[in-house]
């Protein structure tokens, strides 16, 4: 009986206090709205020409924590492992693993280090991003709603879209690479524009054609995709961030913990389909340009 | 051109509105690939690559050590079947080797018995021998102590001293007529 009454107090204590907040300043989804996140991350300072903003600061910590996390964990890797040297080991393995039942042995020997990389790195800063402090503690100048920070002095790494668009350029950098390690510079661009099916005479003509101008699309495709991927995390990250300031700012001063309580939960769990998408989207771009169209063939015919 | 216009793009257009407003600029850009990569770089260096290393090493240990223990467990059942195959022959031989001892020794016997009633019959004989002997010389020391007897008594008795051709000579008398 004691839960029940607890939640009907905790409920209506946050019913009243938006009712204040409406009361004192309005609709408070109003209130809410006036303290978005930026969509560009403000710079707080220079090193020399280099402008650094307060994501790029985050980036830098999260990175040091990793890499101290990383040194901690397996700086003496033992053959029968204890503590940080399990958690580290049963990520790599659980993840290799798991990339390799999706774009085989062969390709994931090759590539797992980069998308392992991807994926511990967004999962990290997306996790650190919700720590409390990251987007709250900054400089700003007090409202009529409150105290505005307008240049907070860490905000999540992947709520910069150059953060992103960095990430999305090296694989992209690294997809080409692999693509051309795979097929060669021919193998390449028949991979692209070549005519499948081995059909010859007129009707292997007018193939050729079509695959030619699917090719087209196929590359207009690949261009695009490094914006696509860098969007995708971007959007969901920077919604997310924002979603959580506007609860903060709705549940008003004293329960604005509470009301964002719930989409911290989300946010934790976006926060790894996050990453996981975008480690899985790079993965499997990379498997489609470097399986061959006889390997296919032959799998299809086994099938 | 303080924005990144992404694709390279001009300045100017919908794709430069969009970086402007989301504050892409190459030198963010490249600070953060350059972050990325070197927490990437990072990672394989210190994490992925060692732990890959490990567990790659650690598969090929416990299937070393699996062959090795399905190979010990073959050399083992090997082991017990030719130890039992030694057994068997070493019983085999065994009893051979005990039957043959027990003929050999049961010969050995035989001949030590053979050479035993041999040298008791030997002994027997000797005793035999010597007790005659002795008996013939005790016999003879009767006799002339007997025949002194009968010349100390024939002496005594007569009150005749006897020449000692008469004491021989009755003395002789006397064994002739004890050794008939």
């Amino acid at each position: 009986m004691a839960w029940p009454k607890a939640l009907v107090f905790l409920f209506g204590g946050l019913f009243l206090q938006l009712a204040t907040v409406a009361a004192e300043h309005g609709n408070p989804a109003e209130v809410a709205a006036t303290h978005g996140l930026p969509s560009a991350a403000p710079v707080i300072f220079h090193i020399g020409p280099l402008p650094v903003s307060n994501s790029m600061v985050l980036t830098w910590i999260v990175s040091l924590l990793l890499v101290l996390a990383v040194r901690l964990g397996v700086r003496t890797i033992k053959d029968v492992p204890d503590g940080a040297q399990n958690f580290w080991e049963w990520l790599v393995e659980s993840l290799y693993d798991f990339l390799g039942g999706i774009i085989g042995a062969e390709l994931v020997h090759k590539t797992f280090w980069f998308f392992a990389s991807l994926f511990i790195f967004i999962l990290a800063t997306n996790w650190f991003g919700l720590l409390p402090g990251v987007g709250s503690i900054g400089y700003g100048h007090p409202t009529e709603h409150g105290f505005d920070v307008t240049e907070p002095l860490l905000r999540g790494a992947n709520a910069d879209f150059n953060m992103t668009f960095a990430m999305a350029m090296v694989f992209f950098i690294l997809w080409t690479v692999w693509a051309l390690q795979a097929n060669g510079p021919v193998g390449f661009l028949k991979h692209l524009f070549g005519a499948k099916g081995g059909l010859g005479g007129f009707m292997g003509f007018i193939l050729m054609v079509v695959f030619f101008a699917v090719g087209l699309l196929e590359v207009v495709s690949i261009l695009f995709r490094p914006v696509s991927l860098s969007f995708r995390l971007f959007g969901n990250v920077f919604a997310g961030e924002n979603m959580l300031e506007a609860m903060t700012h709705l549940g008003g001063a004293k329960l604005g913990w509470l009301t964002a309580l719930p989409f911290y939960f989300m946010e934790i769990l976006v926060g790894v389909v996050q990453a996981l998408v975008f480690m899985l989207l790079t993965a499997v771009f990379t498997l489609l340009i470097c399986s061959h169209d006889e390997e296919h063939a032959e799998d299809g015919s086994h099938h | 051109m303080s924005h990144l216009l992404i694709l390279a793009a001009s300045d100017a257009g919908p794709v430069a509105e969009i970086a402007k407003t989301f504050g892409a600029n190459v030198p963010a850009l490249i600070a953060n690939a350059i972050s990325f990569l070197l927490v990437a770089l990072i990672l394989k260096k210190w994490a992925i690559g060692p732990i890959q290393k490990t567990l790659e090493d650690r598969r090929a240990t416990i299937a070393q050590g699996l062959a090795d223990a399905s190979r010990a467990r073959e050399d083992l059942a090997v082991a017990h079947r030719k130890s039992q195959e030694l057994l068997v022959e070493t019983g085999v031989q065994t009893g051979r080797i005990i039957e043959e001892s027990r003929a050999a020794a049961a010969r050995v016997t035989e001949i030590e018995n053979q050479k035993a009633i041999a040298a008791a019959a030997d002994i027997i004989a000797k005793a035999r021998h010597s007790n005659d002997a002795e008996l013939a010389r005790l016999k003879a020391e009767l006799r002339q102590e007997f025949g002194r007897l009968v010349v100390e008594a024939s002496i005594k008795v007569t009150g005749k001293i006897l020449t000692l051709d008469d004491q021989k000579r009755l003395a002789e008398e006397t064994q002739r007529q004890i050794a008939a």
